[in-house]
């Protein structure tokens, strides 16, 4: 045997096995005391109890702790377990138990050794501990969403860079990016508060959570804008997935105290073998883009073709930001005129962009990127205010005229709690009556969220405000909101007045409309006339109003003067009476 | 009956499978069967012939060759016997009464009114098999508790440091119930190891079995190697890699101590068999516990073991001899038997160290299996040869190499 003393070596084996690599050194620690002295049982003792130990079940821990005495001998299996108590910080000790016999000196000496050894571990591991957690915990903020706990853009970039580099990827799959955008999401923070907002945005992460594979990974981007980075084998994964994120996020839920529900749009991409992090989240965004643009609430997928879309409506969003700011917006109207008569009684005000360029846009060409950017409110504003004032001069001008003005409004505008405060302001400005103005609205709009449009609705209603229905027929046709809200138009939607005299059922659909809004009292207007012959049967089936080419195009401000200046002079207030 | 492996076995023993046929009637009964046959079905069929008309048993351990298909075997015995009493591993070897096989088949059978068991499983990593071995301690938990207990545990044999299985289980266990048991070969392959439970084949796991009687149980363990040479400070080790011995490359330092050939200083294949029967020591307070060399890091110049060789311990070269093998194997079954108080054997389980067996060689590993069985007499016995062993009777440590543990079951 070596002339080293035993008790030397084993302490130096004690000190070594202790580590701050790994949290769970101090049982290594214990373990290695037990053994190196054949001891059964090693606890650590304190005022408040047993804090780590070996050999003793826990319902064995009393054996320690009864009495106050520290017992040199425990009575356990018909014999004696021999025990040392060695002094450890803060009113621990380090109790080490054998049962064949007591310690030695040498023993003894070794376990106060060790105990010091155990207490300086303690102490260093529970500082590396803290500070460990400390910066994970500033790693975990710096990169995890606060709101959700989700991963964040960076740490989703890592984490698909990951993947595409490591070949990490199962055999025969492909990492696949799933980009989720929430339908409308701002309606949830203007209607129901961002407190709701928040809620609805930690239910999507639960929904996203729910339905992906564990080995998926889901990250918040930003906003509403959510990702799902997973490995498929077929594009039907990826589909089949998509459907189910849009079924599970759009289930109908509690917000604020109403039932609500708010549909996802899923871009898919599938990694291409030249893709990197950014240019597949890029492709799954691009085809989020899509899916709104088929209607929300849906799923598409990336093609090459989509990058210069994008490129294209980045450019038009700039465009139009600077547009907004230099009045390239403007209004033009189209006439209204009674069907008996064909007298003018008021305009429909419709935007156009006056581009610099491009020459006159319709809406068609901004309206889509001015929804998703928000701007649309602003459009939505300047068109109200201006048509407003030039109204107010009409009715300073031509005064027998009576005209009356229907300005559209956007679905966004629509459930914006401060819509009817905006319209007073430009009605007060303007020196009109809330009867000379008409907001002309969508029927879908009236039904899609309907705890908040009641909210607006009957905001308008105090003003005084009537709504036109615009594309009459073509959505929910719903009988209920005719009584419920205040409607003073109903304007049949072209399609239909495009049929009379060709098709049949779209003249009985006529006649419906006609019969209903007469019982009802609500004015209605043909809209997209082009022919006498329409007006004519239009006249004979009792329709009040009509717009369309027949009486003139959208037509610019000082144009449309015009036309009122020799509609005045044809019209004396005589005969308007 | 075919034979792609060997057996040895004294010469006053035949072949026949079946074992322990006079006990159909105690409160506790062993049945030990084997097979040599390649065939799994076959070897299966052959096994399974010794529980034949003894009733349904508790436990069945299958120990068994890497040469066969593991998952047909454990879903044949399975359906025979029950899937929630099987476990088993691969083997470097088998043992059964009168025989020591390799390439075979052991099944060892205890039944009766007088025990209780229950099994279950831990699924580790290539981390370690503490959790694992903690897990599947578990069983302890469920089994019905009689007079005495102990927990017998079959681990993989390549899975990080082997001692964190017995200070797993020790975790569950604690003080009142000793632990026994094997970690699982694969015929000196080294590759992958092989856990049974139930019709489950795992890897890097441990699965055990909780065995409660009313009779008392014998525990013996016993190595006989000697040191050689001056004591050697551990100057530098990480887990199962051993990196410098007095500061020097561990690697360079045994080849020297050993004096090895040449063909063992560069390739793996020939310094494994050449180090099975080198081991390291590693100084205890009043023993020498033994390392298993498994491998070599000749670029590293470090030596791999299959459990720890800590860092600051003082190590020894060992060496032994087919005489001192002999000795130790009767002093451990011996001690087994001991430990029985004068109650009759029903049987014995034992573990034995592959790298015992390649002391031995062919030539005498007739004699240790006559040395069993002077201690045995017409019990049942069975067994596999292990890449180390675990035995803990007293403290808390008990993981053992170049070993040979026995249970005694009265």
């Amino acid at each position: 045997m070596s002339e080293i003393p035993w008790s030397l070596h084993l302490l130096s084996e004690v000190l070594s096995a202790f580590s701050v690599e790994d949290p769970k050194a101090l049982i290594t620690v214990i373990n290695r005391v037990a053994e190196a002295v054949d001891a059964e049982v090693v606890a650590i003792v304190g005022a408040d109890g047993v804090r780590h130990a070996i050999g003793f079940r826990d319902d064995q821990f009393h054996l320690l702790l009864d009495g106050e005495a520290i017992p040199a001998t425990i009575p356990l299996q018909g014999g004696s377990l021999h025990t040392y108590w060695a002094p450890l910080g803060q009113g621990e000790r380090l109790v080490v138990g054998r049962l064949s016999h007591g310690f030695d000196l040498e023993e003894r000496s070794l376990l106060r050794a060790m105990a010091r050894s155990v207490e300086l571990s303690s102490e260093v591991l529970r500082a590396v501990t803290a500070e460990r957690r400390a910066k994970e915990d500033a790693l975990h903020q710096a990169t995890h969403d606060a709101l959700t706990g989700l991963p964040g853009r960076a740490l989703v970039l890592q984490g698909l860079d990951q993947l595409l580099q490591s070949g990490r990827i199962p055999g025969g799959e492909t990492a696949t990016v799933l980009f989720i955008d929430i339908d409308r999401f701002k309606q949830i923070n203007d209607v129901h508060g961002h407190a709701s907002g928040d809620q609805f945005l930690r239910s999507v992460a639960t929904a996203l959570r729910s339905v992906v594979r564990s080995a998926d990974l889901v990250g918040r981007l930003s906003g509403d804008e959510f990702v799902v980075v997973t490995c498929t084998h077929r594009y039907e994964d990826a589909e089949t997935l998509a459907q189910r994120i849009i079924e599970q996020v759009g289930r109908p839920q509690m917000l604020a105290g109403k039932l609500v529900s708010y549909s996802p749009s899923v871009g898919i991409a599938v990694g291409e073998p030249h893709d990197t992090a950014e240019s597949l989240i890029e492709n799954a965004d691009m085809a989020m883009y899509k899916a709104k643009e088929q209607g929300r609430g849906c799923h598409a997928s990336y093609d090459a073709s989509m990058r210069e879309l994008a490129r294209g409506r980045a450019a038009t969003e700039t465009e139009l930001r600077r547009a907004v700011r230099q009045g390239q917006i403007v209004a033009h109207f189209q006439p209204i005129v009674s069907t008996d008569g064909r007298r003018v009684v008021g305009f429909e005000a419709l935007a156009r962009w006056c581009h610099p360029s491009h020459g006159l846009l319709p809406p068609s060409a901004f309206v889509a990127v001015a929804e998703d950017t928000g701007l649309i409110i602003d459009i939505d504003r300047l068109i109200l205010e201006s048509t407003c004032a030039t109204l107010g001069r009409w009715k300073q001008q031509f005064p027998h005229l009576q005209l009356r003005l229907s300005v559209n409004v956007s679905a966004r505008s629509f459930m914006d709690p401060l819509l009817s405060e905006r319209v007073a302001r430009a009605l007060s400005s303007a020196g009109l009556q809330p009867k000379d103005l008409y907001l002309e609205i969508t029927e879908t709009m009236l039904v899609e969220d309907i705890e908040a449009t009641t909210l607006v609705v009957d905001q308008l209603k105090q003003l005084g405000v009537r709504l036109a229905i615009d594309d009459f027929g073509t959505g929910y046709s719903s009988m209920i909101y005719l009584k419920r809200f205040p409607v003073g138009i109903l304007k049949i939607d072209r399609s239909f007045i495009d049929g009379l005299g060709q098709d049949l059922e779209d003249e009985v659909i006529v006649k419906a409309v006609i019969g209903l809004a007469t019982a009802l009292g609500i004015d209605l207007v043909a809209e997209g006339v082009e022919t006498e012959m329409q007006a004519q049967m239009l006249q004979e089936l009792g329709c009040n109003f009509m717009q369309g080419y027949c009486f003139g195009r959208p037509m610019a401000v000082d144009q449309a003067e015009r036309m009122l200046t020799a509609v005045a002079e044809m019209q004396s207030p005589a005969q308007l009476a | 009956m075919s034979s792609v492996g060997n057996q040895i076995q004294p010469q006053d023993r035949t072949d026949d499978a079946r074992d322990g046929a006079k006990i159909d009637d105690q409160d506790r009964w062993i049945r030990v069967g084997t097979s040599i046959a390649a065939d799994t079905d076959q070897a299966v069929s052959e096994a399974l012939s010794a529980l034949a008309g003894v009733g349904q048993p508790k436990l069945v351990l299958l120990f068994c060759s890497p040469a066969h298909d593991f998952a047909r075997a454990a879903a044949l015995i399975a359906a025979e016997v029950g899937e929630d009493r099987l476990i088993g591993c691969s083997t470097a070897g088998e043992l059964a009464s009168g025989l020591a096989t390799r390439g075979g088949m052991t099944l060892w059978a205890l039944g009766g009114e007088g025990v209780s068991v229950a099994v279950d499983m831990g699924q580790g990593s290539p981390a370690g098999l503490r959790a694992a071995a903690s897990e599947a301690a578990g069983c302890l938990n469920r089994v019905e508790r009689r007079a005495h207990t102990v927990l017998l545990l079959l681990a993989d044999g390549l899975c990080g440091d082997q001692a964190e299985v017995v200070r797993g289980a020790y975790e569950v266990a604690g003080v009142d119930v000793p632990l026994v048991g094997g970690c699982a070969g694969d015929d000196m392959a080294m590759q992958q190891t092989r856990q049974i439970y139930g019709k489950r084949v795992l890897s890097q796991a441990v699965v055990a079995a909780a065995i409660s009687s009313d009779a008392p149980l014998g525990i013996g363990v016993s190595h006989c190697w000697e040191p050689q040479g001056e004591p050697m400070l551990v100057t530098g080790s990480t887990g199962t890699r051993v990196l410098s011995l007095e500061d020097r490359p561990a690697l360079d330092v045994y080849l020297e101590a050993f004096d090895a050939p040449p063909d063992v200083r560069h390739d793996h294949e020939a310094f494994s068999a050449w180090a099975t029967t080198r081991p390291l020591g590693i100084r205890r307070r009043d023993r020498i516990e033994i390392r298993f060399v498994s491998g070599a890091d000749f670029e590293q110049r470090s030596l791999l073991t299959i459990a720890e060789v800590p860092q600051g311990g003082v190590a020894h070269l060992m060496c032994g001899d087919a005489r001192s093998v002999l000795e130790a194997t009767q002093q451990a079954c011996q001690m087994a038997a001991d430990g029985l108080k004068g109650e009759p054997m029903q049987g014995m389980l034992l573990f034995d160290c592959v790298a015992r067996r390649s002391v031995l060689e062919d030539d005498w590993l007739h004699e240790e299996i006559g040395r069993i069985n002077a201690v045995r007499g017409e019990v049942p016995v069975g067994g596999f040869y292990t890449y180390g062993e675990i035995a803990r009777t007293r403290g808390a440590g008990g993981f053992h190499n170049q070993t040979l543990v026995a249970l005694a079951l009265a």
